[in-house]
């Protein structure tokens, strides 16, 4: 249809008005499902994992433990009595107590001399008879303030210490650092201010590689090649075969390309023109990389500490292969404190070294060692997770954003 | 004064200023530098350390000697020969042997000069067995007699030390008439420098003292083989007739039972052997902390002889021999020219060392050249019926036969609803047998291993060590990454375990990840370039 515009006069065809509005379309929509399902699963199974830890661990601290008090039950007991003559030896009870005789579970109502009153057949539990003979069985539970009071990790006889295990993995992490960050760092410098781009072409691929082997075999480097080196230096007395200074300088070893890798592209991300208007100040150039480059990048290398600090803390292998095969437990006062519980040279086993050691094994489901594991694995999950937050904090606080 | 904010330096002072940063700037260079190089120095640490560890000499030591395995086959195989007559005295053999032209007989040459007006002595190889032959080791049939000690005897049972003085001293004029024959003078003087070093008199090795056995109390227990049984005896008397006060006990047992008496009970000072100690004795010997002292003191030689009565045969080759006593029926079937008669084998006994001996010195084979009925031959004759059936129900050794198992039962077991592997693949070649007599009964065990760095740097440390601990292993250069390794399924032998199921399950374990993380998880499109493997 033609029409004519009044005002210049021009002739044109008028098209109806075309729907601009979006369109659907099929296959765009699934694409958009699929990808929403894809980050949905990986969501969901981060939650899944700390369910499942967490549940576990509940498990941990709500369960019975039942441990032997030694203390017999002197005079068969029929079905009816409610009061059990023991014996004076073992281990006292006391009133509120909940012990187990056989399969039938008691509590203790009253306690008289040697004269044990009880309420029978709780929790559901058969009344039977009982011969004499029999020892008592204690109900306790896991009280959550052992895990930082006590010093002593043997959750089959009770200590639920874990001390000896967070220090050990401390240490071996604390190593690790020492080895890492400032060889991880003057590396990252040396790359990405002073090598030529031939030079960082070829060492960086090749300090990459180190962080391309498995490290299982690091475990074994640890054991077979660091672990003779020291006892060479410091001698055989003094480092034992397995020891936490051997494996947190192996993984420290391990985490340097991480360190590097991630700090060097912190480093390379700062624009040139500051480099250029540093130099124009007169700056050298060991000045401009100390004073301007790095202090321009630290929220990068920051983040690349922390994640460093949390690899080396989750680190397991190596640590499970070179540290230790036994929780390094300790009495505070009697046991010497550097040369001994800190001391690099003992052998100690750190958290994921021990759950490796106690998964490995025949672990029955629901048994103390089974569900002792995932209340480690929380606690290395608070760990780990409260590193990742402290280093977006820093990221956020230090972030300097340039053009 | 001067103002520290607006102060510049200027001339010499700020050359200097400029040169100081300078080298700061150089010292800080070098450090970043040598921080870099700290890694790739890890990085060339590991490689070095899983290089050094794939690599090395390792000592090995076969629990059953190859050797021991093909005599044993052949041994049967003498003494399951057509017209076989054994005994274990050799007067019978001598007596049969007498008037039979067809017969062919060997025993210790003692015997043979006992009755050399009835027997004809064959020469071998064209060699006759005299004293001068036999010393130069000319003469195949011959073999040395031994006595064992220990260095705890020669210094704490001091008779037993005088005795083997006296007898070191006087063996080589005395032992004609006992019916051997005397060693040669280095060897002698080698016994001689073994009970010099151990026995702690003051001589210097070389130097020889004989001590006068006169007046001597004590006791000396021999025990061992009763082919040197005739040489201890007699010594007793001669040592006893020069005043020696001290009761020698010699007991003809075997060289295997004196062993036994020597290593394990402990009851004899000194073993006697017509062989040397075989390496499982030895071990035995070193487990319970004795380390044996060799004396090698005389010749024994094996006399093959026919009758009087015999007119073809004057000279035997070994191969001769080989034929006569296994698959030969007839004369004519080892030469020609040979009457066509059946042979007539008077042999020693089975649990002589006598065979023994005939069978070593005739038989020597490799059992890589052995073929493949032979090796199945020896496996049967080695390893459990119930482990061969396993054998053979995972791949059999014949196609139409069977070397375990009674064929109807394994007719059944391939007719059942679920058949062995062994009915359907095909059957175990010559290498595969191969590798089952090693694995099965040589079963190499590597003693001690060491690394590619001690493997090259201290070579002679190593062979002494090896000499020392395991003087019956041999050094041998080994890779333990090879394509076996990579091929084979674990074991829980180091010496035969591989990594194949391991490799397929790590790859399985990279498939799944694969699938999981770069073909959905990704929003990138998956190319092997994106793929990046992240272990940890």
């Amino acid at each position: 249809m033609a029409t004519q515009n009044p005002a210049t006069g021009i002739t044109g065809t008028t098209v109806p008005a075309e729907n601009l509005t979006k369109k659907t379309r099929i296959g765009e929509s699934i694409i958009q499902g699929i990808l929403f399902i894809c980050g949905a699963i990986s969501i969901l199974t981060t939650v899944g994992i700390v369910y499942i830890l967490g549940t576990e661990s509940l498990n941990f601290f709500t369960r019975t433990n039942w441990s032997d008090t030694n203390k017999r039950v002197i005079v068969d007991t029929s079905a009816a009595t409610t009061v059990l003559e023991t014996a004076e030896s073992g281990s006292p009870v006391a009133v509120g107590d909940t012990i187990r005789l056989q399969d039938e579970i008691m509590l203790i109502t009253a306690i008289d001399g040697t004269l044990v009153s009880v309420t029978r057949g709780l929790e559901g539990t058969e009344i039977k008879e009982h011969r004499a003979g029999i020892t008592l069985e204690r109900a306790s539970q896991v009280n959550p303030l052992d895990l930082i009071t006590s010093t002593n990790w043997t959750p089959q006889l009770g200590n639920f210490g874990m001390w000896p295990l967070i220090l050990a993995t401390i240490m071996t992490s604390l190593i690790a650092m020492f080895v890492a960050l400032p060889v991880g760092l003057a590396t990252a410098i040396y790359l990405s201010e002073y090598a030529s781009d031939k030079a960082r072409s070829t060492l960086k691929p090749i300090l990459e590689v180190l962080a391309g082997i498995p490290t299982v075999v690091y475990g074994y480097f640890a054991l077979t090649f660091m672990t003779p080196l020291l006892r060479n230096i410091f001698g055989d007395q003094t480092v034992s075969i397995f020891n936490t200074a051997s494996a947190g300088i192996v993984v420290g070893i391990l985490i340097i390309p991480l360190v590097t890798s991630m700090s060097e592209d912190a480093l390379h991300a700062v624009p040139d023109s500051l480099r250029q208007a540093a130099y124009g100040l007169g700056a050298t150039k060991l000045e401009t990389s100390l004073r301007i480059v790095v202090p321009a990048a630290l929220s990068g290398i920051t983040a690349a500490f922390v994640v460093a600090i949390s690899r080396a803390v989750g680190e397991t292998m190596v640590v499970a292969i070179a540290a230790g095969s036994g929780p390094k437990n300790f009495t505070l006062g009697e046991d010497s404190l550097f040369s001994y519980i800190l001391n690099p040279f003992e052998s100690a086993e750190t958290m994921t070294g021990h759950i490796v050691r106690i998964s490995g094994g025949d672990l029955s489901y629901d048994s103390i060692d089974y569900n002792s594991i995932f209340a480690i694995g929380l606690v290395l999950f608070l760990m780990t997770l409260s590193l990742n937050v402290m280093s977006r904090r820093i990221v956020e606080k230090y972030r300097e954003v340039y053009e | 004064m001067t103002d520290e904010q607006n102060y510049y330096p200027e001339g010499a002072e700020l050359d200097e200023q400029i040169q100081k940063r300078h080298r700061g700037g150089t010292f800080w260079r070098t450090l970043f530098q040598a921080s870099t190089i700290i890694g790739i120095l890890a990085l060339t640490a590991l490689l070095y350390n899983i290089i050094n560890e794939t690599f090395g000499t390792v000592a090995v030591q076969n629990r059953v000697e190859p050797d021991k395995l093909i005599l044993d086959l052949a041994e049967d195989r003498i003494l399951n020969a057509p017209n076989t007559d054994s005994s274990e005295n050799d007067n019978i053999l001598v007596d049969s042997l007498d008037d039979d032209p067809y017969g062919i007989s060997f025993f210790g040459y003692a015997y043979y000069t006992e009755n050399s007006d009835r027997l004809k002595l064959l020469q071998v190889d064209g060699v006759e067995a005299t004293a001068e032959n036999v010393a130069n080791g000319l003469y195949p049939l011959s073999r040395f007699l031994y006595m064992y000690t220990t260095e705890e005897v020669l210094l704490e049972n001091q008779a037993a030390s005088i005795y083997l003085n006296y007898l070191l001293t006087n063996i080589n004029r005395e032992i004609g008439e006992i019916g051997y024959f005397p060693v040669s003078d280095s060897t002698l003087s080698a016994s001689q420098i073994a009970w010099v070093q151990n026995s702690g008199f003051d001589l210097q090795p070389g130097q020889w003292a004989t001590i006068s056995p006169a007046g001597l109390e004590g006791n000396v227990n021999i025990a061992g083989s009763s082919t040197v049984f005739p040489v201890a005896d007699a010594f007793a008397d001669l040592i006893a007739a020069e005043g020696f006060a001290a009761n020698v006990d010699v007991q003809s047992v075997g060289s295997t039972a004196g062993f036994r008496a020597f290593c394990v009970d402990e009851t004899a000072d000194i073993a006697t052997a017509s062989r040397p100690i075989q390496p499982g004795e030895y071990q035995t010997c070193r487990d319970n902390f004795l380390r044996p002292i060799e004396l090698r003191i005389g010749i024994d030689a094996l006399a093959v002889v026919v009758s009087e009565e015999n007119d073809f045969l004057t000279d035997i080759t070994p191969d001769e021999l080989a034929l006569i006593f296994t698959t030969a029926e007839n004369w004519s079937d080892v030469n020609p020219a040979w009457p066509d008669q059946p042979i007539n084998r008077y042999i020693p006994g089975a649990d002589s060392g006598t065979l023994d001996f005939f069978v070593e010195t005739i038989f020597p084979a490799e059992l890589e050249t052995l073929s493949r009925e032979t090796l199945i031959q020896i496996l049967q004759a080695n390893i459990t019926v119930g482990r061969g059936r396993n054998l053979e129900r995972q791949q059999r050794f014949f196609a139409d036969g069977f070397a375990f198992d009674d064929p109807d039962l394994f007719n059944e077991a391939c007719a059942g609803e679920d058949p062995p592997t062994g009915c359907t693949r095909r059957v175990r070649d010559l290498e595969n047998v191969y590798a089952l007599v090693n694995q099965e009964i040589v079963q190499p065990d590597v003693m001690q291993a060491w690394t590619l760095v001690e493997s090259i740097f201290n070579q002679e440390e190593i062979a002494a060590i090896t000499a020392e601990e395991y003087p019956y292993a041999e050094l041998e250069f080994r890779s333990w990454l090879t394509p076996e390794f990579l091929v084979t399924p674990q074991s829980s032998t180091p010496e035969f375990a591989g990594v194949r199921t391991a490799i397929l399950g790590s790859l399985w374990v990279v498939a799944i990840t694969i699938l999981f993380s770069s073909r959905w998880g990704s929003r990138r499109r998956f190319t092997w370039k994106s793929m990046r493997l992240r272990t940890g």
